[in-house]
C-alpha cells in the first residue's frame, strides 16, 4: 500500500506541471543562474548525501544512487 | 584490532548523473573546472551516561574530495571524482539495559584507530540536440571494504526545453572482508549487490520557477548485516522506493533564489521517513553570496530493531539494535559563504547535526541510545581555466 502510495504522489505531481506558462528562450535568464540548480554546489550535495546516507536509514532521491554498505 | 568502519557512497550522486539543471544550456563545458572540498566531521562525545566503560569519542572524519570536469571532443565531456577519508574513533557495539531499565551502549574500538577509504570515479556525456547520454564507472576501496558500481543515464526534453525527462540507472557490486573476523566470530567474507533506478521529470513553470519529481527503486540484496554488531541479524534482501519533489524560485526583488525540497522514503525492512530541506541563496553583491540552510528528517523504526540486545532471541530471527534503525527526527543547519573572483570561486560551509527521537514524527516504542550529534566545517575551492 506504500509502495502504492507513493507511486500516486508521484503521478499527481506530474499532473502539476501541466499548467505552465510558456516561457521562451530569452525569458530564462533567472532560472539560468548558478544558484537556480537543482545542485547549486556538486560537492557539497555529494558530501551531504554521504553523511545522511551513513548516519540514517533513508537513501536515494535525486540521483540513481546505488549501494554502499550495511555497516557503521 | 581494526573496528572502524566507513560507508561508501556508492552512488552516482557525483556529477556524472545528477539531474541537471533543466534551465541551463544542456552543451558541452567550454572550460575544465577542477574543484576541491576539504571538510572535517566531527561526532559530539557520548555522555558517561549512555556509555558502560571506555572512551567516549565517536567518529571524527577528515574528508578531501577532488573533481575534474572538462570537454573532451565537440560533443562529449569528461568527469573525474576522487574522494578520500581519514577516519578515527568508535562506533556502538552492542546494546544492555542499565539499573533503570534504560539503553546504554557499549562501544567498540578505541581511540587512535584509523582507516583510510579511497576511490575514483570516471565517467562521459554525450551531449545530443534534445538531450544527452551519459555513463560512469567507480571504485572504492577500504581495508575491509571493496566496491566496483556503474552508472548510467540519459534525459530528453521536450516542449520547447520546458520539460525535462530523465533516466538513470545504476549497479554496485561490494565486497565485505571484516577484519579480526575469526576473532570476533564475523563473517569472513561476503558479497552485497545494490541496484538501482531513477525516473524523474522536471519543469520550468515560470519565468523564476521550476518544478521536478522524481521517483526511484533500489534492490539489494546479499549481507545487508552489520558484520561489526555483536548481534545484528537482518534481511537478505531489502526494497527502497522513494518519491522526491524540489521547487526553485528566485526572488527579483531580494536578489535571491529558494530551493525547497521534499522526499517520501519506504523500505520493506519497515522504515518510512520524510524529509524536508530548504536553502536561502542570498546574493549580496555580485561577487559574494550567503546560504543558509535548514533540514528536518524523520523515520520510523525497522520491525525488528531492538534498543537493548536480547542474548536469548536465536539469531536464527532477525533482530538489530543499529541506532540507525530506530524511531528517530533529526534536526540540521548550516551557512555557507560563497565569493566568486572570477575563474575561481571559494565556499566556506558549517553544519550542526542533532538527532533526538523527541524530534521524531513517528511513534518511539523504543528510543534508541547513542544517536548522532556531528559538527561539519568545510572550504571548497574550484577553479575554471
Amino acid at each position: 500500500m506504500r509502495i502504492l502510495r507513493l507511486f500516486s504522489w508521484f503521478v499527481i505531481s506530474l499532473s502539476m506541471v501541466a499548467a505552465c506558462t510558456q516561457v521562451q528562450p530569452w525569458e530564462r535568464g533567472y532560472l539560468a543562474k548558478k544558484e537556480m540548480g537543482w545542485d547549486a554546489d556538486v560537492l557539497e550535495g555529494a558530501l551531504n548525501d554521504h553523511i545522511y546516507f551513513s548516519k540514517e536509514a533513508s537513501s536515494g532521491g535525486n540521483n540513481a544512487a546505488g549501494g554502499g554498505c550495511g555497516c557503521n | 584490532m581494526k573496528l572502524i568502519k566507513s560507508r561508501s557512497l556508492i552512488a552516482l550522486s557525483t556529477t556524472a548523473l545528477a539531474l541537471p539543471g533543466i534551465a541551463h544550456a544542456d552543451a558541452p563545458p567550454v572550460q575544465n573546472t577542477l574543484s576541491y572540498k576539504i571538510s572535517n566531521y566531527k561526532e559530539d562525545d557520548l555522555s558517561r551516561r549512555e556509555v558502560v566503560f571506555g572512551d567516549l569519542g565517536r567518529y571524527d572524519i577528515d574528508v578531501h574530495q577532488f573533481q575534474l570536469v572538462a570537454p573532451f571532443t565537440r560533443n562529449t565531456s569528461l568527469h573525474i571524482d576522487a574522494n578520500v577519508e581519514i577516519m578515527s574513533g568508535a562506533s556502538p557495539w552492542f546494546t544492555t539495559a542499565g539499573l533503570d531499565g534504560q539503553p546504554l551502549v557499549n562501544l567498540s574500538g578505541a581511540s587512535g584507530i584509523r582507516d583510510r577509504r579511497a576511490e575514483i570515479s570516471i565517467g562521459g556525456k554525450y551531449y545530443l540536440e534534445n538531450g544527452s547520454v551519459g555513463g560512469n564507472i567507480g571504485y572504492s576501496e577500504e581495508d575491509d571494504y571493496r566496491a566496483v558500481y556503474i552508472g548510467l543515464s540519459g534525459e530528453r526534453h521536450f516542449n520547447s526545453d520546458m520539460t525535462t525527462v530523465a533516466v538513470g540507472f545504476s549497479h554496485s557490486s561490494d565486497k565485505l572482508f571484516p577484519t579480526d573476523a575469526e576473532l570476533f566470530n564475523r563473517v569472513i567474507e561476503a558479497d552485497k549487490r545494490t541496484t538501482s533506478a531513477l525516473v524523474s521529470v522536471s519543469q520550468i513553470i515560470n519565468q523564476v520557477s521550476t518544478f521536478q519529481t522524481a521517483l526511484s527503486i533500489t534492490e539489494q540484496s546479499g549481507f545487508l548485516s552489520d558484520p561489526y554488531k555483536l548481534r545484528d541479524v537482518r534481511p537478505q534482501h531489502k526494497t527502497q522506493i522513494s518519491w522526491t519533489s524540489s521547487y526553485r524560485r528566485f526572488f527579483i526583488g531580494a536578489d535571491a533564489a529558494w530551493h525547497i525540497n521534499y522526499r517520501l522514503y519506504h523500505d520493506d525492512f519497515g522504515i518510512s521517513s520524510h524529509t524536508v530541506d530548504m536553502a536561502w541563496h542570498q546574493n549580496i553583491s555580485r561577487s559574494w553570496q550567503l546560504v543558509p540552510t535548514l533540514r528536518y528528517y524523520s523515520q520510523s523504526a525497522a520491525d525488528f530493531f531492538t534498543n537493548v540486545d536480547d542474548s536469548l532471541n536465536p539469531l536464527t530471527h532477525y533482530q538489530s539494535s543499529d541506532y540507525r534503525l530506530s524511531a528517530f527526527g533529526a534536526i540540521s543547519g548550516g551557512i555557507s559563504l560563497i565569493t566568486d573572483l572570477g575563474d575561481w570561486t571559494a565556499t566556506l560551509t558549517a553544519e550542526r547535526y542533532i538527532a533526538n527521537e523527541k524530534y521524531s514524527a513517528y511513534q518511539v516504542s523504543q528510543p534508541s541510545t547513542a544517536l548522532v550529534r556531528y559538527f561539519r566545517v568545510s572550504l571548497g575551492v574550484d577553479y575554471s581555466f
